[in-house]
Order: structure tokens, then sequence, then C-alpha cells
């Protein structure tokens, strides 16, 4: 949904506004007025087990943001909508359908110089229940392992840079999460993720672009796909643009480069030769 | 007749006495020329900050959300610190060793204050303290023996340097010549708290609580807790030595006094200064994080340790806890910076204006002293995760356990590293 057409439903009630930002302090200190929050760390991942969030915990997070099954959740966030988009993936895994990103996130919104508010957030909260858990759009490591051999259908796009793709580092400078190979899966296509959106404003390519963009690399929504990347919350971007806007059969593979590159006996393409540690 | 002395920005700092004609008279009285001349000098600065302020907000501007917001505050700071001489050393020594608590006073005021705003903004962004989250961003440190000794290097750092961190820094401003020695061995403290941080880390920090007060007695038990300590503690400091009273608060002028002499020569009380305080970083924190004066210099320092290869690979969970972050990130300069540069900038204009710009002599080991107490404040800060600025200011106006405890442990060590410098340090 476009910024604009945000501002003219924020008093519309079958609407829900939700911040998902990664940075903290982000939204206490001006949030879209009426924009529930959601803390990635905490509400959508299981804080011990590496998950998402348990189906009872998103059942109480939902209540607590008040929303029904007929809600439409609309949501935004801090880079480029990342985290937004998984949270849409995990509202879209658990059932809820009508999940939306706000196009551009909070830089276009701030961007454009529309209203902040710090006031809290407040709504008469729900007994929301989930009613069918959609396990197809969520890709684990077998399925992907399978895709490489050749033993299931299906296609992969990486959407990291082409320097993690091409195996000459393991990760961007600076996070801490890393693997023990650099490379891809074998056959996965790279199309990194700001490739799908402008890059001055950040919002989605239009919908023939986009469709075109993945079409030259094979991707045409004949075959199921898998999109991942490190940690699984980039790619959960792409997953979006392409199960939402596009309305391909995708799954998003949240283990990423940091399960398949730290596992045993996966095969792996390392085109840049790059050797672990360096020896 | 004339008794203090001291450079005015130093402890001691303009002292009021008693003339024959009961009048009193403010010192140091410095010729009026050359303060006139000082204060058209003051242009120069107030030119550099403006300079500043506008290439903020250029198209060269440094990716710093609200970065003039941030000039503008560490600025005001700078102005508040000079003119009230607010140097938690001095305040803590005048109360020792003269019985004079009237600096304390401002500490306290600042603290009220600061609780009074932390209170309105986590109404605001965590309506309900008891879940499983901490207010964003606020300083809530963990609890544990390495904070309260991190808390007494700090505290003996003052005593052998002559003031906390953020003093330091307005005294910059006053062309104080041992404020840069002490800050540079400021660096080297943090650098060395580097080195020893992962064993401690695994020693202490990392199962050490973060104890919140409204986490366990909700908004108003801790502001109603807080302001008990706080009364105690206003009771305990306004007694006073006897005799005390003669003098002057050198926070009054005398009647007929001209609006600009009031604000700009004669020194504020503490507790004015407190209450600016404490609102400064209620804003700071309101808009962009708390206040505090070390996250620039830790960076640095991180940065330079770096650099030479002393730093280990990876420091254990030190970018996860609240507090005076460290954190290198692809900038140079970060918003604490532009606090820091600010906070400078405004002291310097302040002191100016009022004649207060007077670089001095000093014995060399008087030098020597400050470098080694400003290892020991880089070093106290860097374990206790900020100064008495970020851990004890905004820690206890965020309601942490961690700030209280840095106060106390602070505080004993500027008690016992008093006893100390009245000792050695002969050419005091």
């Amino acid at each position: 949904m476009t910024t604009a057409w945000t501002e003219e439903n924020l008093n519309n009630d079958d609407v829900r506004v939700v911040e998902v930002s990664v940075e903290p302090g982000v939204y206490e200190r001006g949030h879209i007025p009426g924009a529930a929050h959601v803390r990635w760390h905490t509400d959508l991942v299981d804080t011990v087990r590496r998950d998402i969030v348990s189906r009872e915990e998103f059942e109480a997070l939902a209540s607590r943001l008040g929303i029904t099954p007929e809600t439409t959740v609309l949501l935004y966030g801090d880079k480029n909508n990342w985290f937004a988009a998984w949270a849409a993936w995990v509202f879209t895994l658990y059932g809820h359908d009508d999940v939306r990103l706000i196009d551009g996130g909070r830089g276009k919104w701030e961007a454009e110089g529309r209203p902040l508010s710090q006031r809290p957030f407040r709504a008469r909260p729900t007994e929301y229940e989930v009613t069918e858990v959609r396990e197809e759009l969520r890709a684990a490591l077998p399925e992907v392992v399978a895709v490489a051999e050749g033993d299931r259908e299906g296609q992969l796009v990486d959407i990291r840079s082409s320097d993690e793709y091409s195996g000459r580092i393991i990760a961007p400078a600076g996070v801490a999460e890393l693997a023990v190979r650099a490379g891809h899966v074998p056959g996965a296509v790279n199309v990194p993720w700001g490739r799908a959106v402008d890059p001055e404003t950040g919002t989605f390519l239009p919908e023939e672009e986009l469709r075109a963009l993945y079409a030259a690399e094979g991707i045409d929504g004949s075959e199921p796909v898998i999109t991942y990347c490190r940690i699984g919350e980039r790619s959960s971007h792409t997953w979006f643009a392409l199960h939402h806007l596009l309305g391909y059969d995708v799954a998003n593979y949240d283990g990423s480069w940091t399960e398949y590159g730290n596992s045993v006996g996966v095969p792996i393409e390392n085109p840049s030769g790059s050797v672990w540690t360096g020896q | 007749m004339i008794q203090g002395g001291g450079s005015p920005g130093g402890c001691r700092g303009p002292v009021p006495v008693v003339s024959a004609l009961r009048r009193p008279v403010f010192l140091p009285v410095t010729p009026r020329s050359s303060s006139s001349r000082q204060r058209w000098v003051a242009l120069l600065p107030v030119a550099a900050l403006a300079a500043g302020a506008l290439w903020l907000s250029g198209p060269s501007a440094p990716a710093i959300p609200d970065a003039l917001f941030v000039l503008a505050m560490g600025t005001a700071l700078g102005v508040v610190l000079q003119r009230s001489r607010f140097c938690f050393f001095c305040m803590l020594r005048d109360y020792f060793e003269e019985r004079d608590g009237r600096g304390l006073l401002g500490i306290l005021a600042a603290l009220a204050v600061g609780s009074l705003g932390y209170l309105v903004i986590f109404g605001a962004w965590l309506p309900d303290p008891s879940g499983r989250y901490l207010p964003a961003g606020a300083h809530i440190g963990p609890v544990s023996w390495v904070l309260a000794a991190g808390g007494l290097l700090f505290g003996w750092g003052m005593a052998l340097s002559g003031s906390c961190i953020s003093a330091h820094l307005y005294r910059l401003g006053e062309g104080s010549v041992l404020a840069p020695v002490a800050l540079l061995g400021t660096v080297a403290g943090f650098g060395l708290g580097f080195l020893l941080w992962n064993r401690l880390y695994l020693l202490a920090l990392h199962d050490a609580p973060t104890v919140w007060l409204p986490d366990h007695l909700g908004y108003g038990g801790s502001l109603g807790l807080q302001f008990l300590v706080l009364a105690g503690l206003f009771f305990l400091v306004r007694r006073r030595r006897p005799g005390l009273e003669a003098t002057v608060d050198p926070g009054t002028s005398p009647a007929g006094d001209s609006l600009f002499h009031r604000v700009f020569l004669r020194r504020w009380s503490a507790w004015v200064g407190g209450i600016a305080v404490g609102w400064i970083g209620t804003m700071l924190y309101l808009r962009v994080e708390p206040l505090g004066v070390t996250a620039q210099v830790g960076s640095l320092a991180r940065r330079a340790t770096d650099a030479a290869g002393l730093l280990p690979e990876r420091l254990n969970g030190l970018d996860g806890f609240p507090g005076c972050a460290t954190a290198v990130g692809e900038s140079l300069l970060r918003a604490n910076g532009l606090l820091v540069v600010g906070l400078v900038g405004g002291a310097f204009v302040a002191s100016l204006l009022a004649g207060q710009f007077q670089p001095e002599r000093k014995h060399p080991l008087a030098f020597a002293a400050a470098l080694l107490g400003g290892v020991l404040l880089g070093l106290g800060a860097m374990l206790s995760l900020g100064c008495t600025v970020g851990t004890l200011l905004s820690g206890i106006s965020a309601f942490a356990l961690s700030g209280w405890i840095f106060a106390a442990s602070m505080t004993l060590g500027v008690a016992t590293g008093l006893a100390l410098r009245r000792r050695l340090f002969f050419w005091d």
C-alpha cells in the first residue's frame, strides 16, 4: 500500500498499522499515528530455540494487537521493511492472509514529511485464533538440499550480495553470525533484494518490471521457488514480492546461509574458491 | 581580604567574600578591559558552532539523525555546566572538606528532574513496566562487582585528575591545561578496559542481573522510593559547617545586578544547573538517546586499540548491554561526538563571556596526576558502561539500580581518593 493510502486510512478500524523496526527506540521516538509496535527480536522469534514465534505466542501477540482474522494488517519498518517483511511472512504462515506492507517503509514516510506520533498504542485485545498453519511457505534444510541435488522440483533465489553469493566473503562486515563455508546453494540464482526496489524511494518496482526482473533469471512462477539470505530476514522481502505481489508459489528458507553454510555434507558451490580461515 | 583563588573554573571557583562594607564581592575580579576583550573573542566559537550547524543542515552532513538538535543540546549543556560549575568532584570535595553541600544539591536536583522527565517518557513508551521489555535504549546496566569496582576506580580517577569526564570536557572550554592530559588518559583507560573486558565478562558480567526498579515496584513505587532517597540525601547534605551561612551562595547576585551580569558573569547556583541538566537529559532521551559523554571517546579508543591490533576479535556481550555504547560504526563521528563538540564549544563561549578563560601554569607533577587519573576515569567508565553522566545521571533518571551502585562506589572512591590527594599533592 502507498504511504498516501495509509495516511487516509489511519482511522479505518479494519486496518491495523504495525511497525516492525529492528533499531531499538525508533518506534518509541515517533511512529505512524495509531501504529502498534512489534519487536522482531522477542515478539516474532523464539528467544531460546532458533525458530519463529510459537503458535500460542503468535496468538497472544495478535490478540494484544487487537486484530481479528478480518483485519487488514499493514506493516512497515526501518531498513527498507526487511523486518516488517519478516513479520508479513510470519503472519501469512499463521494463516493471516490480509497482510500488506507500506511501500517504501518508514524511510519513505519520513522522507515525505508525514506526521509521526509518540502516543502509546492502545487497543481492545481480541481473542485471536490461528486456524491453519501454512507450512508450505517455509522451507527447511532437507527440502533445500533436495532441490540442490535435483531430487525435488524447485528453484532457489539467493538474495544476498554478489560477493556473498560468489564466496568472496562469508558475510557483510560487522555481522556476528557467520558460516564456516562460503558460497551458495548449488543451482541458486543471485538476485540481490535491492534490485526489486526503486533505489530512490525504496518502493517495490511495478509488477511488470518485477516479473521481468525475475524472469530474466529464469524465475517465472512455473516452478516452486525458495528464497534465502543469511538469516532469512532480507529474503522475506523478496519472498513478499514473489508471493504477495506476483502470486508465485514461494517458500522462505529462514535457516538460510547461517544454517546451510554450517551444515556438514551438503553440496555447495563456491565459484571464488576461497578457503575458510584462509589456510 | 581576598581569599579563595585557583582558576575560575577550578574546584575552588570564584569564591564570594564579604567586604568591609558587608557587600558581597565575587572573585575573581578580572580587569574589565581583559574580560570585555574576551567577550568579543566569544564570537569566534559562536561562529564556529554556527558554521557547524550550517554544515549539519547542508547536503554533505553526516547521516546522524537529529544532528542539529544534538549539537544545540550539547551547546546548552556546555553553557550550563560552565556557568553552574557542575563538577561532580568539586561538589563532593566541597562537601567532604568544607561541609558545604550546596554543590551536591545540584546533582540531587538533576536526578529529581531527570526521574520525573523519564517517568513521563516511560509512561508513554512502555505503559506496562512489568512485562518482558526494558524501555528502549535507557541506561539500565548489569549490576555486579565489576560495576562497583568501575565506580571506585572512577572516583579515584576524579580525585587524582581533579574532575570527572564531563567536567574535564567543559574545562577544555575554559582553557584548562590539565583537562587535555586527563582526557588523553581517559582514552588510554578505555583501551585498558577493552583489554580486560572478556575476562570480566566471563567472571561476572554474563550473569549479572539487570535491575530496573519499575519492574519490581511499578512506576509510582519507583518514583516514590527514589524521591525518598533523594530527600534523605538532601537532609544529609544541607547540614552545613557552622559559619558557612556567613558566606553568600555563589548563585545570589547583589540587588540591582543587570540580567547580563546574572546570566553571563555570576556563577549560577548548582541547583539551577542541576534542573537544567535534568531537563536536557530528558529531552535528549526523548529525541535521540540518553545523555552521556563517553560513547564517542570510547568508540575512538576502541577504534584505536583495534587498529593497533590489541583488541580481541570479539568483545563478548559488550554491545548488547545498554549504556554508553562504544560499538564502532561506519563513520567516525556519531551523535555523541556532536554532543561533546557542542559541550566544549558552549563552555568555551560561556567562559569567554564571563572572562573565565584562563589557562594556568601547573606543577609538572599535576600533569602526571591528571594523566594517571584520566586512565582511571577511562577504565572506570569502560567497566561501568558510562560515567557520572551516562551511568549515574541517565541511569538513576531511568530508575536503574546500576546508577545508584555507581553513585555509591564513585562517592567512596572520591572520599578515599581525597585523603590520598591531601597527602600526596604537595603542590596543590
